[in-house]
Parts: structure tokens; C-alpha cells; sequence
């Protein structure tokens, strides 16, 4: 049995105890009429050109983990960002785990899906917000939407903004020989609202993983959402990423991904703009070496005026690994004065590395100032010579032009000791040696 | 008071296609419809050898099992491929020796494209052959060329006289199965223009080819093999023309270019097909391939400026094969009321120090939608490739779109690549200064879209670049005058 | 030549100009002068056509024409040039090939033909040794990367190739250093004539030592608050504007 089939026909064993009556059960009971039709995208679809998803379907995960395991935090703590106090929603194999979390409601909801999904108190947001974003045809979503149950859930009412970051882990701990996971996480930040969000997906043994998720970020007018995701899974473990961002007026929504690890990675990072004056930011920074694959597909919709939109992504690519970027813009007819830039450049370092890059550019508007600019190529010589005219080593002075090229795109991150850790990562990757502050 | 944007806009939507006329010539044309039997008709009515047939033939059963593709930026309705009349050619088959054989009609009809097959041109050092309606009526300066070893003629002349030739190289670039288009083009091309420059050979004047579709209900698939030896260099010229008609009318050509080592071509196209009116309905459908190789050390350089057509669809690449053979591909795309451009290249980096240059630049003004699709590929074994693309959209009104679709592939960790892309409008206040200093509002657009348009216009042949230049005021300002 | 007769001028409901009188004959140099905000400005826009502002009541004759159907290129066809305080920039468009259309469009209104491609030669080679001009300069793209000084020189280049008869340079001087602004005003002072006139609006007196005005007028909230002879561009300069702006609340 390939991997939809066993999907579509888990879905009545996967609703059976949940309640019926709420309105997700159609929800997900639609969702999964689409991706039945639509199955696993291929690479015959434009969007998956550059990107199979064919031997992930060959293999047999569970999709339901048998059993719950428990995990002490001194082994799991170096997957924190535990330098700072922070609010922590932890899920082990797609389980909420209660020992490892530190949730609230004081003042602002931080706390699980399966709690908003059955609670009466947050049945209101549910209905306003759930699945609102989120497309409703891309097939992996609707697969998500199909068995939405777990995930996180962040509410932060108007003028408020929690007293610390937070911090979304997903663990997969091996005791399956291969896991499919779908989180579901949904975002609300109300008018003049501001929230910090660290994601991080972690495999901890060799044994295959595959996540598909879904985030929902909404921000209300003038609110701010800063969202981390840090990518740097073992060399097992998959995952697609399906973001939805809908903002409104004079919001601010920054989104930056580290991608350093794991085996195949898929963003797609949507972004609506819903309002004017709104400012949407994308950061990348894409590190890989062995035959690790990151595709990046980005999507800012421009659809009111006076709105602005910065992307920035940077990749490093060595050894058999791919990178692919695709940035789409669409400019609305209406969306006049629209200041939408985008950037990508890259660096192969290999023979057998490869990069595929799409920027596009869709405009309807004819006052507006758009740009895209994409670059592959080297370390620009004349800079290496100068390094090492001052005595740096050919070695070391590649690995630090590549950390000042990776590096700049750090320069928004507002948490400053995830700022560093990232450093740290990047660092190690390229085999500088700390000791400078770039 | 004061010529305002908006009524400038309204004019340019109402103007008049200016080649809009039809000439009465008696044509002889084949029955509509395509099957074996019309292939083998239009094979034997050009008294073809059976090879070509064949080939012919090979490439019509390909085109059954294909399908039309489908675009994501172009919508239109699809041609009925058996509502049209794949042959119509000048009853009066002529053979000229001179210039005074011709039909005085037919050369009438040259007189209003402004194609003078006549002496001033013959000053101008240019030979032309053109192509009315799929058959070759005339091609002047054979002698002149046949000096020198060249060889300037109809495709069907040179499959006559140059089998060998046509054998060798027909299809190396363009396979028959290549895409719906080319094949359909291999089954039932009726002419186009064939050349050859020998080996070290630099032809002394610009080779031109003028196209134009006169009979309705006709597709005209002409076929252009151009094959530049090695050390040799041509500059081929290629304009076409169709007139006002309702029906759309569809041209699939297929141009293949073969560049040997150290040998350079530049291939000049000025397309201005009958667009269609200020309603969308009529106009020519162009679906074109294009494709140029380049051996060792050659360069082929595509300099195109699209303002006709209702739907154009093509991108002349370039496959770099050669060591340090070098591509361009210079564009110029103006989209008006309904029509539909998506355009661009393709540049194949397969050699080591292969180098491509892109530079492209779209206006949109009307309704109309304004693409640019390209691809920069570079293989695993082309050590140091370069490139620089450049894109750059001009919008005129709120109801046009003009889109981006680059698409990068790099395989070798020594390639260069770099992309930009812009996106703009005329300023009011570039509109303002040009009044102040005199110059009325249409003719300040013309001055700013020309100046937006330089970088391509200045690799055009002279004369050339005089006609794109009056083009481009055509198809956006309505009637100066 | 020119006479503005009680001109008001409005933008977006805004009025800036409440009321202008002004008469300026032939062979003059009238200085305009006044604080930021003033109004200068938007008078040499509203004499030039700018369509942005709303012309209320008043009129702007030049030669005893009413100039107020008249389209921003009609205007200048009949010898109004205004040097732009900011020239915009036209990317592709070389300094002469603009020229040459501006000129030729001129002769176009006034029933002419073409100018002659080498008395076109011979003129620009004239008018770029006046302003000390590299010819190089002028196959370069309209304002495009050019620096403050150069574009103002620019400005006045074309007035020397267009021969106006009214001329409004709006803050000319801005962004120049000594020698540009002598290179200028040498300019400025060989295209002086009994026939044409000429309207420099400035901040600072400095200009005035170089193109010696007749006339000094002072533009002070949308009105002609002061008008004297170059002597007043001098206590301007040693008093500052607010004497006069308490003068205007009296």
C-alpha cells in the first residue's frame, strides 16, 4: 500500500473519537476529498519541478504512534534555545509532552491545538481563524487540514504580548522504524499585538521522518510577529512546511528560516497581505552539504496599496546537495505604490552541488517599484587574496567570506542569543572557529 | 487644454492597424484540413525528392500523438488544426530574373510594407527574399552573394539544389519531435529561406527575409536554416508582416541556426503580425522555435523587437556547445489592448568559458500581458560559465501585467550567474519636464520608451533600428502627427 | 513681456499663492527671493503649466497672451523655459537627441522645418564651449548619474539651445560650488538680452553678485511682500527674512 492510500483510508480510524458535531470534522472531512483527488504533488507540477517527493512515498510510516515516550530534559536540552526563560510547547511524536512544556493563559494563550479544537472558551477563534489561511487546493495542506489535532496554539489578544519568547519543539524519538508527522499550529496575534515564536523540528535517532506541517500566523492592525524556524534535523528526517501569513494594516510579519540540516526540505511560505502599510519580511539562510535538498518556495501577495515586502535569501551549497529557490510576487491592481524587493544569491561549492532559482515577478499595478536580483557564483578572489595577504589561511579565509555572506541575512534576528546560536551553527558548519564577532 | 495620459491611452487603443491591408493576388490554395495524403500533396507540389516526404511525413505522425501544450500566462482560443489551409501560394509561380518579372501588385504590396525589393535598397546593400504567404517570390542578389560562395535562397530551392546540405543540418537543432509547433512545422513548412556561408566567408550585406501572411484562413509555417561555417559571419534580418484580417491566423516557423567553430551569426527579427483590434478579436497567433548552436569559439547573437501578433509565444535560445562560444538574446517586447506576449530565451551552457548575455525589456500598455520566460542552464561539465540577464517592465495603465518567470539551473560550482529584474512606470514628472522643454505628451512617451529600450536597439542594424524605432510608436501612440 | 495679474494657485485645496501681481519687460533680470515654503517654487511651476496646481482667479500673460489654455508645451513653444530646481532624469535618452526633438518640435508649432543636422552640430558645439561643456557629456543619458553641478549646467545648456524669451531658473545655485556657479552665471549673463527676459529665483543672495538683478522681489506666504532694486538682495542677506515676515503680519 503506497503512502496515500494508507492516509486516506486511516482517515475514519483518525476521526473516530474526535467530536463529530464541530465544525473542523467538515473542515477535514473536505480536505481529504481534495488530497484524495490530488494525491502527492509530482514533479510534473510546476511548483514541484525541482523537488520529488517520490521516495518519501515508498516508504512505510506510521502514521499514529504506538506508544508514548517519555524523555528527561537534560537529554533533550541542547534542542532549546535554553539560555533564555521562554515559553515552551513540546511535543514528543506528535504528543503533547506536559513535562517538557511550560504553557499559559495569563493574559495571552499559550497552549495546544487539541485543547482550542475541544474547549468551548476558544471555540470563537477556532471558527474565525482555523483554516482561514491556509489553502484549501495546495494537496499537502489539505492533507494536514485532514488530520488537523495537535499543534500549537498562540493567542495573543489586542495590545498584549507575552512576557518571553516562544519556543514550538517537535521531537520524534526512533521508537518508531519510520513516523509521519502533520502539526497543525495556529497564530493570532490581534491589533497592536507583538509575539516572538521559535519553531524547531528534531529527530533523535536515525530512523526516517517525515513532518508535514502547517502554521497559520494572523496579524491583526499594527500588530508585530517575529517567526524563527530553525531547520537542523538529522539527516533522516523530511520535512514540508506549509506557512500562512494573513496581515492586516500596518503589521509587521518577519519570518526567518534557518535551513543547516536535515534530508529534504520543502517551504512554502505564504504571505497576504490583507491591508496597506504593511510590512512582510523573508529571511533565508540555506547551509547544506551530503545530498541534502532545500526548497524554498516563497509567495508575497501584494493585494493592497502602500504595502512593502523584503526577501532575502543566501545559500551555501557543497558536497551532491541542492538548493532551490522559487520567490514568486504578485502585485494586485490596486496595490499601487507597492515597494516589493527580492534577493537571492548563491554559492556552490561542489562539482555536484546544484542550484535552481525562479525568482518571478507578477505585476498588475503600474506604480510600484519591484525588483528581484539573483546571483550564483564564487567567493569573489580579489577579497580572498586580501584575507590572505593578512595572513589568514586559504581555508579559514573561505570558511569566514562564507560566514560574512550567510551572515548579513542574521542582522534582523531580534532575540540575541538565538542570533548567536545560529552563529554557532553556521560556524561550525563552515569549520570557523569562534573567537570574532562578525 | 493639455494632452492628458488617459486620452492618450484611448488613442492608442483605437489606432488602426497601419498594414492593414489585403492584396488581390490569385492564389493557389490546398483544400483545408491536414492527413497524410495534404503532407504528401504539399511534398509533391514542391516537387520534393522522397526523402523529404519521408521526413515529412516522420514528423506529421509525431504531431498526432502530441498534445498542444498548455501556458500559464497565455489564454486564447485554440486553433481548429483542421480549419486551415496548410498551403496557399502566388498562382503566377514566379521564377524572376529581374526585378521587372515581378507582378507590378504584388510589388505594390511591397511599396506599402515599406520593402523596397528596388534599387535603394540594392544601395543599401541588403538582399531579401521574401516570403508572401508560404511560397519564395523573390530573392535578389544571388549573383552578388554566389561570388563569394554563398548561398541565399527558399528552403525549397536549396532542397533541390543543395540536398546535402539540407540533409545534414535540417533538424540537428530543432528535432521534428521537439515541441507541437516544430513538428507540425516539419510536416507542412511550404517555404522560408535557406543559407550558407562558407568557411572564412564574412557576407558583405545584411541577408533580409520579409514574411506575410495575405491569404485568409491560412497558416504559414515557414522553415529558416541558417548555416554559418566555420570563421564565417552573416547578419540575417527577418520582418513580418500580416494584414487585418478576423480570423486568427496562425504562424508556426521554426528557425534553426547552426554557428561552427569561430563562426558568428546575428539573427534580427522585427515582428509586427496583424495584432488583432481594440476588441482582442483577430490577430495572428505566433508560435515560433527558435534555436541557434554554437560549435567552438561561435557566437549567435538574437536581437528581437515583438510589437505584432495577438498571441506570441517564443524564445530563441541558444545551445553553447562549444568551448568559449558565447550567446545573446536582445528583446524588446511591446504589448498593446489585448494582445499576449510570453517571450524570452534559453541559454545552454555546455562548454567550458561559455559566456550568455540576456537583456530583455517588456512594455505593456492596453489590457495586454507582457511575459518574459527564460532559462539559464548551466551543465555539470561547462567549467566558468557567465551570465548576465536583465529584465525590465514598463507599465502604461492599470489593466496590463507584465510578469517575470526566470528560471536559473546551475550545476557547476565555477558558474557566474547573475539576475536583475525592475519594474517601473513613466513618471509625471518625466512627462513634465519634456513638456516644459516643448515636446507634446505623446512624443515625450515615444522619446522615454525609446530611451528605455536603447540597450536593444542599439544592436540592431541600421536600418533596422530605424523601422523598430517607428514600430514602437506605432504600436503605442496611435497617429503621431 | 510677462505680467501675472492677482495669481492664486491652490494644490489639493491648498492654497500657495494668494494673489500675485508681477510685470517683467524685456531686457530685464527680476530676482525673486524668500524663505522655504514661500512659494517660489510653485509660481515658476504655475507660470510653466504644471497641471498639479489649480489656478483660481488671476492670469499669467506673456506678450499680452493669456497663457491659461495653454498646455506645458505650448507654453514653451512660445519661449517660456523654466531651469527645473530638480531636473528629472530619463534613463536611455542622450542630452542631444533631446535637444534635438525639443528644438525640432518648437519649429514644428511655429511652421518649420527640421533644423539641418550640421547647423544643429554647429549650434550645440557653440552652446557646450559657452558652458564649458564636454562634448562627451552630451551623448550621455538625460540627468542619469549625473552630479548636482552638472545637471544644472545642463539646465542652462538647454536654455542656451532653446533661446527662450522668458527664462525661470528655480534655485539654479542649489548644489553648486564657486566654480560651477561662475560658470553659470557667465551662462546666464551672455544669453541676457534686450529682447528676452529673465526670472532667477533664489535663497541666497550669493547668485545676485554674479547675475545682477534690476529687480528684487520678495515672496513671503503665497504674496509679494517687498519688491526693491538689488540693494534689497543685500539687506536680505544682512537681516534675514523674519523683519519682513513681521512686517507682512502688520
Amino acid at each position: 500500500m503506497d503512502l496515500k492510500e494508507k492516509l486516506v483510508s486511516s482517515f475514519m480510524a483518525f476521526e473516530d473519537g474526535l467530536d463529530l458535531d464541530h465544525p473542523v470534522h467538515e473542515e477535514r472531512s473536505r480536505a481529504i476529498k481534495n488530497f484524495e483527488t490530488k494525491g502527492f504533488p509530482s514533479k510534473k507540477e510546476e511548483a514541484w519541478k525541482y523537488t520529488s517527493l517520490k521516495s518519501l512515498q515508498k516508504i512505510d510510516f506510521s502514521i499514529f504512534p504506538k506508544q508514548e515516550s517519555a524523555l528527561e530534559y537534560k537529554d533533550v536540552k541542547k534542542y532549546f534555545l535554553h539560555e533564555i526563560d521562554t515559553y515552551k510547547i513540546v511535543f514528543v511524536d506528535g504528543v503533547y509532552s506536559s513535562y517538557l512544556s511550560e504553557t499559559t493563559h495569563d493574559g495571552v494563550d499559550v497552549c495546544l491545538m487539541s485543547s482550542a479544537f475541544s474547549k468551548p472558551m476558544f471555540q470563537q477563534v477556532i471558527e474565525v481563524y482555523f483554516n482561514k489561511a491556509a489553502s484549501k487546493e495546495e494537496s499537502l495542506t489539505t492533507l494536514n487540514t485532514a488530520f488537523s489535532k495537535e499543534g500549537a496554539y498562540i493567542y495573543i489578544p489586542k495590545n498584549k504580548m507575552p512576557k518571553k519568547p516562544i519556543q514550538i519543539l517537535h521531537l520524534a524519538t526512533g521508537n518508531e522504524a519510520a513516523l509521519m508527522l502533520q502539526p497543525r499550529n495556529l497564530i493570532v496575534a490581534e491589533d497592536n499585538a507583538e509575539v516572538q515564536i521559535i519553531e524547531r523540528h528534531q529527530s533523535l535517532t536515525g530512523n526516517e521522518v517525515f513532518t508535514n506541517s502547517v502554521t497559520e500566523i494572523f496579524a491583526g492592525k499594527d500588530a508585530i510577529v517575529d517567526y524563527y524556524k530553525v531547520q537542523n534535523d538529522a539527516p533522516t528526517a523530511s520535512l514540508v512546511d506549509n506557512t500562512y501569513i494573513s496581515q492586516k494594516n500596518s503589521s509587521v510579519v518577519r519570518v526567518h528560516t534557518f535551513s543547516l540540516g536535515g534530508k529534504l526540505i520543502r517551504n512554502n511560505l505564504n504571505f497576504y497581505q490583507n491591508g496597506e502599510r504593511i510590512d512582510s519580511t523573508l529571511k533565508g539562510v540555506t547551509i547544506l552539504g551530503d545530498k541534502q535538498h532545500v526548497d524554498h518556495h516563497t509567495l508575497v501577495h501584494h493585494a493592497q496599496p502602500n504595502c512593502e515586502s523584503h526577501q532575502d535569501y543566501k545559500g551555501i551549497f557543497g558536497d551532491s546537495s541542492t538548493g532551490v529557490f522559487n520567490g514568486k510576487i504578485i502585485v494586485d491592481k490596486i496595490a499601487q505604490k507597492t515597494d516589493a524587493f527580492q534577493q537571492n544569491n548563491n554559492i556552490l561549492l561542489s562539482d555536484k552541488s546544484t542550484i535552481n532559482s525562479k525568482p518571478q515577478l507578477e505585476i498588475f499595478a503600474d506604480d510600484v517599484k519591484c525588483s528581484h536580483g539573483c546571483t550564483i557564483g564564487q567567493l569573489d578572489e580579489e577579497a580572498l587574496f586580501y584575507l590572505r595577504s593578512r595572513g589568514i589561511p586559504k581555508k579559514e579565509a573561505k570558511a569566514l567570506m562564507m560566514y560574512a555572506f550567510a551572515n548579513n541575512v542574521l542582522e534582523s534576528v531580534r532575540i540575541p542569543e538565538l542570533k548567536s546560536r545560529i552563529n554557532k551553527i553556521i560556524a561550525e558548519k563552515l569549520g570557523v572557529r569562534m573567537g570574532f564577532d562578525l | 487644454m493639455a494632452y492628458t495620459e488617459e486620452e492618450l491611452k484611448k488613442e492608442l487603443e483605437t489606432k488602426e492597424y497601419e498594414y492593414g491591408f489585403y492584396t488581390d493576388i490569385e492564389s493557389d490554395t490546398l483544400p483545408k484540413g491536414l492527413n497524410e495524403e495534404i503532407v504528401i500533396a504539399i511534398s509533391k507540389k514542391k516537387e520534393e525528392p522522397e526523402w523529404m516526404t519521408e521526413w515529412r511525413l516522420e514528423a506529421f505522425r509525431a504531431w498526432k500523438e502530441m498534445e498542444e501544450p498548455e501556458w500559464a500566462n497565455v489564454t486564447y482560443k485554440k486553433p481548429d488544426f483542421q480549419d486551415i489551409s496548410y498551403y496557399s501560394a502566388p498562382n503566377k509561380k514566379p521564377k524572376y530574373n529581374s526585378l521587372d518579372e515581378v507582378d507590378p501588385e504584388l510589388l505594390d504590396t511591397f511599396k506599402k510594407l515599406g520593402i523596397s525589393v528596388d534599387e535603394q535598397k540594392k544601395l543599401a546593400g541588403v538582399a531579401v527574399d521574401i516570403v508572401m504567404d508560404s511560397v519564395s517570390v523573390a530573392t535578389t542578389f544571388k549573383k552578388t552573394l554566389a561570388e563569394k560562395g554563398i548561398i541565399f535562397c527558399s528552403i525549397s530551392e536549396a532542397i533541390q539544389e543543395h540536398p546535402e546540405l539540407v540533409k545534414k543540418y535540417l533538424g540537428t537543432v530543432v528535432p521534428q519531435k521537439d515541441n507541437f509547433y516544430a513538428a507540425l512545422n516539419s510536416a507542412v513548412f511550404s517555404d522560408g529561406s535557406f543559407c550558407y556561408i562558407p568557411k572564412g566567408v564574412r557576407c558583405p550585406m545584411e541577408l533580409s527575409t520579409y514574411f506575410r501572411i495575405n491569404q485568409a484562413g491560412t497558416g504559414q509555417f515557414e522553415r529558416t536554416l541558417v548555416i554559418a561555417d566555420e570563421g564565417s559571419y552573416v547578419s540575417y534580418l527577418e520582418g513580418c508582416t500580416a494584414p487585418m484580417r478576423d480570423e486568427n491566423q496562425l504562424h508556426a516557423a521554426v528557425v534553426e541556426l547552426i554557428a561552427l567553430d569561430d563562426a558568428e551569426i546575428k539573427y534580427s527579427t522585427v515582428q509586427n503580425w496583424y495584432p488583432g483590434n481594440d476588441e482582442g478579436k483577430g490577430g495572428v497567433f505566433n508560435f515560433v522555435t527558435k534555436r541557434g548552436l554554437c560549435e567552438k569559439n561561435a557566437k549567435i547573437s538574437w536581437t528581437q523587437v515583438e510589437t505584432g501578433s495577438a498571441v506570441t509565444w517564443k524564445y530563441p535560445s541558444c545551445i553553447l556547445k562549444g568551448d568559449h562560444s558565447i550567446g545573446e538574446f536582445y528583446s524588446i517586447a511591446v504589448t498593446n489592448n489585448f494582445q499576449q506576449a510570453d517571450t524570452g530565451t534559453k541559454m545552454i551552457h555546455l562548454g567550458k568559458n561559455t559566456k550568455s548575455t540576456i537583456i530583455s525589456k517588456g512594455i505593456s500598455a492596453g489590457q495586454s500581458q507582457n511575459s518574459y520566460r527564460g532559462l539559464v542552464q548551466v551543465n555539470s561539465r561547462a567549467e566558468n560559465a557567465r551570465n548576465f540577464s536583465q529584465c525590465d517592465s514598463l507599465l502604461m495603465g492599470n489593466r496590463c501585467g507584465a510578469h517575470t518567470f526566470p528560471y536559473i539551473e546551475a550545476k557547476n560550482k565555477t558558474a557566474q550567474i547573475e539576475h536583475e529584474a525592475t519594474t517601473s512606470k513613466i513618471g509625471e514628472d518625466q512627462i513634465f519636464y519634456c513638456n516644459q522643454r516643448g515636446i507634446d505628451t505623446e512624443k515625450a512617451i515615444a522619446l522615454i520608451v525609446n530611451g528605455f529600450s536603447k540597450e536593444v536597439l542599439n544592436k540592431l542594424p541600421m536600418e533596422f533600428a530605424v523601422e523598430a524605432q517607428k514600430l514602437l510608436e506605432i504600436s503605442l501612440e496611435g497617429s503621431v502627427g | 513681456m510677462l505680467e501675472i495679474k492677482n495669481l492664486h494657485a491652490s494644490v489639493e485645496d491648498k492654497e500657495i499663492l494668494k494673489g500675485i501681481d508681477l510685470k517683467v519687460n524685456a531686457g530685464e533680470v527680476h530676482a525673486i527671493m524668500g524663505p522655504n515654503g514661500s512659494g517660489k517654487s510653485t509660481l515658476a511651476e504655475v507660470i510653466a503649466g504644471q497641471e498639479e496646481f489649480e489656478v483660481g482667479e488671476g492670469n499669467i500673460f506673456l506678450e499680452g497672451e493669456d497663457l491659461e489654455e495653454l498646455s506645458p508645451e505650448e507654453r514653451a513653444h512660445k519661449g517660456v523655459f523654466l531651469s527645473f530646481q530638480y531636473p528629472v532624469e530619463i534613463p536611455g535618452v542622450s542630452v542631444t537627441n533631446f535637444m534635438k526633438t525639443a528644438i525640432n518640435e518648437s519649429r514644428k508649432a511655429q511652421g518649420l522645418e527640421d533644423m539641418p543636422a550640421n547647423e544643429m552640430l554647429k549650434k550645440i558645439r557653440e552652446k557646450s564651449e559657452l558652458l564649458e561643456i564636454d562634448r562627451k557629456f552630451l551623448s550621455r543619458s538625460l540627468n542619469e548619474g549625473f552630479s548636482g553641478g552638472e545637471k544644472k549646467r545642463n539646465e542652462i545648456f538647454q536654455m542656451a539651445m532653446l533661446e527662450p524669451k522668458l527664462a525661470i531658473l528655480d534655485e539654479t545655485d542649489s548644489g553648486l560650488d564657486i566654480d560651477a556657479l561662475r560658470i553659470v552665471a557667465n551662462g546666464v549673463n551672455k544669453l541676457r538680452s534686450k529682447d528676452n527676459a529673465i526670472i532667477v529665483i533664489t535663497h541666497y543672495q550669493r547668485l545676485l553678485d554674479y547675475i545682477v538683478p534690476d529687480f528684487v522681489h520678495v515672496l513671503y506666504n503665497g504674496k509679494i511682500v517687498k519688491s526693491g532694486t538689488k540693494e534689497l538682495a543685500l539687506e536680505l542677506e544682512e537681516k534675514g527674512y523674519d523683519w519682513l515676515k513681521e512686517e507682512a503680519a502688520v
